[in-house]
């Protein structure tokens, strides 16, 4: 177990060392035009262009580059190319509200989904089955971009029910606005995964409900509600509850970049689109680190749970 | 596994129907049979089949909407004085001189205009179809790429084991590893700098082979896994041995023996990762790192709706509504596939 | 300065802002909420109180050796000031020089290379210390040593190459001599330069403590010579301009009538325009979005007011790539634009126009008649297409280069569309706005035509006229896009940037000017608008004064007496 622990260890590390690498790689290696001649702006003349080059050190090799990188990464004193803003602290101002916006999206979503899927299961077949299987499918089919806009259009802007977009601190603003800001956002982004999650339950409820244990369980006489709940449910609900596990992960980590973007909620994943169109290199490096580690940790800790809910999975 | 908040996660999602139908299909060929007569059955999922190949029909007839009924370009601006239109008797500016645009005219304005015009003045049911050319164009040809890919990946790692599997796997580690929608990001705006030169193939960053590119190698892990797991297990079962036995090469049973026992796991994913790939284009445009303009594609055009979201919200609802439509058609037949592949899925709950 | 509105933002923050603010305030804690005390009432607006104003995007440093945007420079320009500065006016009184920290306009000899001025006695930075003649060379010199978008206009000064070169803070600029006795401050030039006045009028020259460090500042600003100081700066969300009570008056830079001015960062413009609308908000830095333009000139006339800025946006033509190199091919493209159909691409914030220099500059001689017609009526298709058909050039492969913001890209959808319509086989490159610049100003590009803009940095047309200069062509960084190097305009122009007087230069920019338009050096097409749009809070009539330079003036924004706060 100890051996299989560190294996999991040193390939984390090793995968988001790799992480890292490529994403310097892509940069440094396919033409996005000279930091130097960007970071020298508007009015610049060669000397200072070729000043910029030498303190930025752009004119190193590139391992070089890359390892004074990241070693000002860990060592929290990174700083963007455009106007040297310091890049962890802005990560961990952006990290509040990537947090709020996947808890409560993570939490909606897994309760919802689960729920639907379950009642979907029990009523396969009927109009009720097929009707929620429909909007489902919708809920997967629309964007968050589409689904965000009209909502703050109409819920937000029209109606003036919600604030549309921004984000609000709870420490400043108080419990009630961070909760109006937010509640917008966390229906939009979990209504994508309620469509999956319903789904994902309903088949496999449907699967374990014909296992030989169910009938089993089903012949001694217990209840239809007992055999559902007890033994159905608790069966079915571990490949969803690894992949919740997974979305989540994914979602703390800023891959709600979309649903930030849309609601303007200045969080993680926002940030990392405003750098990469600025090709600024820092940011981008380290919110995709920040966001791998989540992956990767997330991965991981879901292997564990699955084979500590289900006895047949053996981790070696 | 989910790509972001754009996009579906398809590997679970899909998964759980993934493994098992391979066994009963190795025994003949008669699940075919079973699964098209089941597929037949579902009228649902034919009518929103039919209504996919009916955008598909719809996106290619837009030259001839263009030239016969609206009679402008997917990309030709009127914002001149001598670009008004008459409706109802009256002359109009198809953008007011606070860069405002009409609403939809249906065919009040003699086919000019029926969904409205954009801030550019152009006709946004011809840049419609124009743009869903571009969306299923990528759509399709990005799924096309990563069904290729994940195959070869998922055949070669899962038959060969050892230090190709080793390889293989731990590259798909470090894709899964990146969210999505970041690394398509990444890829997006970088090549469309610079574009792309190998060799003696040149593309120009405003290609749409680009974004199709990116979109069709970021989609890969979803489905070499399965693949791969599908093909450990294969490789072990008796008709492999057997075809081994006979002295087949590693490449006749690789193709001979092993593809056509994982068709249906690349069947059941087909649809997923189309429609996931539509939206991912979607997203990448809407992000301004897929499509470029001019250029119209249902992303594209959300994108700039957005600013005139409140006096031109026709900009937002019209692509907006089709790219739903359509991942939704795309969505509602993958499911009846997969319900005809799997007998399970229609087992009904004993009462 | 270019492209000064939203340089810093991303299509992102664009794709947001259309959304914007319903009936909310306190959004990110910091920005809503009325404020405002109480202050005696005078005339029209009354004294005091706090005002709360709305940027777009944080500026980019909140430090006057490194700014270089719009939102910088409004709130920089009323807590540092140089050693001239300008009049807190409107209008061509705003645009003039006078003496700012130094006692006197500079007295120039030595054929206009050497510039001699003395600093005023008493005057103390915001933190009581006193100003010495010696902070002006150390200020120059982290401009140049945090190389600043803004070195470049300090490299005229003998030894700033070679300080820059060394690369060593401590290093000494020769061309400045400072005496802390007498105040007195001498600089010497390379060369003459009709416009170094107003060089040192820029917020880059502004006086900070010689024991400033060389790093950027914008967490925590240097204290400053100036009616306002800076406090509780929020990282990336806001800052306050407070009265800074060290500061006694300098005539024409009047103390503040407020007591504060808070201003917060709120990226959906949406929002910031409804926040207005409500009085929750007192004034916002960038105007209506189009999109909102409507409603707010429709019901709020009586508080919004559109006023041209000191811009012009254009078409580059690159003159050493075909087919730009042909005069007659330029014009065609200027009788082809329609730049009534350009103005609508800015929602309607664009002053359509036929010269290069914008109407605001000295210098400026309106072209009339304007040789390719009437601007904002139609064009001259017709015309077009025959110039390019006698050229030879028709069905040439054209790439049209644009970046990804607004007004950049629709316009240059806009000129693809046309130069298709004139005969050319045009395609469109958009590129990054983080990268265009530097993309379509590098030699190897070989970039044909595409879109441009400029913003005045000072009042004076050498501004405008260096990015036509045939001097300022370089092979990276390249500002002249065009290649414009006429030999009659180069000749015009090294006369009258030598010439300190601007009365007597004027003239001769007006020449180069219209030798440009007639010879199609580029094809400009307009000057941008901007608005205000107060609050009813605000006193609108007598405080919002728009400096040439600086837009708003916050030491003259005010709110309505008797107004409810």
């Amino acid at each position: 177990m100890a051996a299989y622990v560190l294996r999991r260890v040193f390939g984390m590390v090793f995968v988001l060392f790799a992480v890292s690498v490529l994403v310097f790689l892509i940069f440094n290696v396919l033409p996005n035009g000279d930091p130097a001649d960007r970071m020298a702006g508007k009015q610049a003349r060669p000397q200072v262009v070729e000043a910029i080059r030498k303190e930025w050190g752009f004119d190193k090799p590139l391992p070089f580059q890359y390892t004074k990188t990241m070693g000002q990464l860990f060592g929290g004193d990174l700083v963007s190319q455009t106007n040297q803003v310091n890049v962890t602290e802005e990560i961990m101002r952006g990290v509040p509200r990537t947090l709020s916006l996947a808890i409560g999206a993570a939490i909606i979503w897994f309760v919802v989904g689960v729920g639907l899927g379950l009642f979907t299961a029990v009523r396969v077949g009927r109009l009720s089955d097929s009707g929620i299987t429909v909007l489902a499918l919708l809920g997967i089919s629309v964007p968050v971009f589409v689904l965000g806009a009209l909502a703050n259009y109409y819920l937000g802007y029209r109606l003036a029910l919600f604030p549309n977009g921004g984000y609000a601190e709870v420490g400043q603003a108080g419990l009630w606005e961070w909760l109006k800001h937010m509640i917008l956002p966390w229906l939009v982004l979990a209504s994508l995964f309620i469509g999956i999650y319903s789904r994902v339950v309903r088949s496999t409820v449907l699967d374990t409900i014909n296992d030989d244990y169910v009938r089993t369980a089903r012949a001694k006489g217990l209840s239809e509600r007992r055999v559902l709940f007890r033994h159905v449910l608790r069966n079915s609900l571990i490949p969803v509850v690894t992949l919740w596990g997974l979305d989540f992960g994914l979602m703390l980590g800023g891959g709600a970049i979309l649903t930030e973007t849309v609601f303007d909620l200045q969080g993680v994943g926002q940030y990392f689109a405003e750098s990469i169109r600025r090709f600024d290199v820092p940011p981008v490096l380290a919110v995709t680190m920040y966001g791998a580690f989540f992956v990767v940790v997330f991965n991981t800790l879901v292997d564990f749970v699955y084979a500590a809910l289900d006895p047949r999975v053996r981790l070696q | 596994m989910a790509t972001t908040d754009s996009a579906t996660q398809l590997p679970d999602f899909a998964g759980a129907y993934a493994d098992s139908p391979a066994e009963e299909i190795a025994a003949g060929t008669s699940p075919w049979r079973l699964a098209m007569r089941r597929l037949r059955r579902n009228k649902v999922a034919l009518a929103f089949g039919a209504l996919f190949l009916l955008i598909v029909a719809l996106a290619l007839a837009a030259p001839l909407y263009a030239d016969h009924v609206a009679k402008t370009g997917p990309n030709s601006q009127h914002l001149g004085g001598g670009d008004q239109i008459e409706v109802d008797g009256k002359k109009v500016d198809p953008v007011a001189l606070d860069g405002v645009p009409i609403g939809p005219q249906g065919f009040k304005a003699g086919g000019k205009y029926v969904l409205g015009a954009d801030g550019g003045g152009r006709d946004v049911a011809v840049r419609l179809l124009y743009g869903a050319r571009n969306s299923l164009f990528i759509g399709v040809v990005a799924t096309i790429i990563t069904v290729l890919l994940a195959v070869l990946l998922g055949l070669l790692a899962g038959y060969y084991r050892g230090w190709v599997d080793a390889v293989i796997s731990r590259l798909m580690d470090i894709l899964w590893a990146f969210p999505v929608l970041l690394l398509g990001i990444a890829l997006g705006v970088a090549l469309a700098f610079g574009g792309v030169e190998l060799g003696p193939i040149a593309i120009r960053g405003n290609s749409l082979w680009i974004p199709t590119f990116v979109i069709g190698f970021v989609s890969i892990v979803y489905l070499a896994r399965p693949i791969r797991g599908q093909v450990l297990s294969l490789r072990e079962k008796e008709f492999v041995e057997a075809a081994r036995a006979q002295g087949a090469s590693d490449r006749r049973i690789m193709i001979g023996e092993l593809l056509p026992n994982v068709a249906s796991t690349i069947l059941v994913f087909f649809p997923i990762l189309l429609a996931n790939a539509i939206l991912l284009e979607a997203a990448l445009s809407f992000l301004g790192a897929g499509v470029q303009a001019p250029n119209a594609s249902w992303g594209t055009m959300l994108g700039e709706a957005y600013k005139l979201l409140i006096t031109a919200p026709h900009l937002t609802l019209v692509p907006g509504l089709m790219l739903v439509l359509t991942v939704l058609a795309v969505n509602v037949f993958g499911d009846g596939v997969r319900d005809a592949l799997d007998p399970r899925a229609t087992i009904k709950l004993e009462r | 300065m270019r492209s000064t509105l939203r340089t810093l933002m991303g299509l992102m923050a664009v794709l947001v802002l259309a959304l914007g603010a319903a009936a909310c305030g306190g959004d990110d804690g910091d920005d809503g909420g009325g404020g405002g005390g109480d202050g005696a009432g005078g005339g029209g607006g009354r004294t005091g109180g706090t005002a709360i104003v709305n940027y777009t995007s944080f500026p980019d440093y909140m430090d006057p050796a490194l700014s270089y945007t719009l939102e910088g420079w409004n709130s920089l320009w009323v807590v540092y000031t140089p050693l001239l500065a300008y009049r807190h006016e409107e209008g061509a009184a705003g645009a003039e020089l006078i003496p700012g920290l130094a006692e006197a306009l500079p007295e120039v000899t030595n054929g206009g290379k050497t510039y001699k001025l003395k600093l005023r006695q008493g005057l103390k930075y915001s933190d009581g210390s006193p100003v010495k003649a010696s902070d002006f060379e150390h200020s120059i010199k982290r401009v140049l040593n945090l190389e600043s978008g803004g070195s470049a206009f300090y490299l005229g000064i003998i030894g700033a190459e070679d300080y820059v070169k060394k690369g060593k803070p401590k290093g000494d600029i020769k061309g400045i001599v400072t005496d802390d006795s007498t105040g007195d401050i001498t600089i010497n030039l390379k060369d003459a330069d009709g416009s170094f006045q107003y060089v040192l009028a820029m917020n880059f020259a502004s006086l900070v403590p010689s024991n400033t460090p060389f790093e950027n500042l914008t967490k925590d600003p240097p204290p400053g010579v100036g009616p306002f100081k800076f406090e509780n700066m929020r990282q990336s969300r806001g800052y306050d301009l407070v009265r800074n009570e060290n500061y006694t008056p300098i005539e024409g830079i009047p103390e503040p009538k407020l007591d504060k001015v808070t201003v917060s960062i709120v990226k959906n413009q949406q929002r910031q325009v409804q926040d207005v609308i409500q009085n929750k908000v007192d004034w916002i830095i960038d105007p209506p979005a189009p999109d909102q333009m409507r409603e707010v000139k429709a019901k709020y006339s009586d508080r919004f007011e559109e006023y041209v800025t000191n811009s012009t946006y254009y078409y580059f033509m690159n003159e050493r790539v075909k087919p730009f190199d042909d005069e007659n091919v330029r014009k065609a493209v200027n009788f082809a634009l329609d730049k009534r159909a350009l103005a609508k691409r800015f929602g309607g914030l664009l002053e359509p126009g036929c010269n290069f220099l914008p109407p605001g500059m000295k210098g400026y001689e309106k072209i009339d008649p304007c040789p390719y017609g009437v601007p904002g009526e139609a064009p001259d298709i017709e015309k077009a297409k025959q110039l390019i058909e006698e050229a030879g050039v028709k069905g040439d492969k054209v790439t049209v280069w644009a970046n990804d913001e607004d007004p950049s890209k629709p316009t240059g959808e806009y000129l693809q569309d046309v130069l298709k319509q004139i005969g050319f086989d045009a395609e469109l490159r958009i590129v990054e706005a983080s990268n265009y610049f530097t993309t379509i100003g590098n030699q190897r590009t070989k970039s044909q035509i595409g879109f441009a803009n400029w913003f005045q940095d000072f009042p004076h047309p050498r501004n405008f006229m260096f990015l036509v200069q045939g001097s300022s062509i370089q092979n990276t960084n390249n500002q002249n896009y065009g290649n414009v190097d006429d030999p009659e305009i180069n000749r015009l122009l090294d006369q009258a940037n030598k010439e300190a007087d601007l009365e007597k230069a004027a003239p001769m920019y007006a020449q180069v000017d219209k030798l440009l338009v007639e010879r199609a050096h580029t094809a400009p097409y307009g000057h941008r608008k901007l608005a205000n749009f107060t609050s009813e809070r605000v006193d609108f009539e007598n405080c919002t004064v728009t400096h040439p330079v600086y837009e708003l003036d916050f030491t003259q924004f005010c709110l309505a007496s008797g107004g409810a706060s």
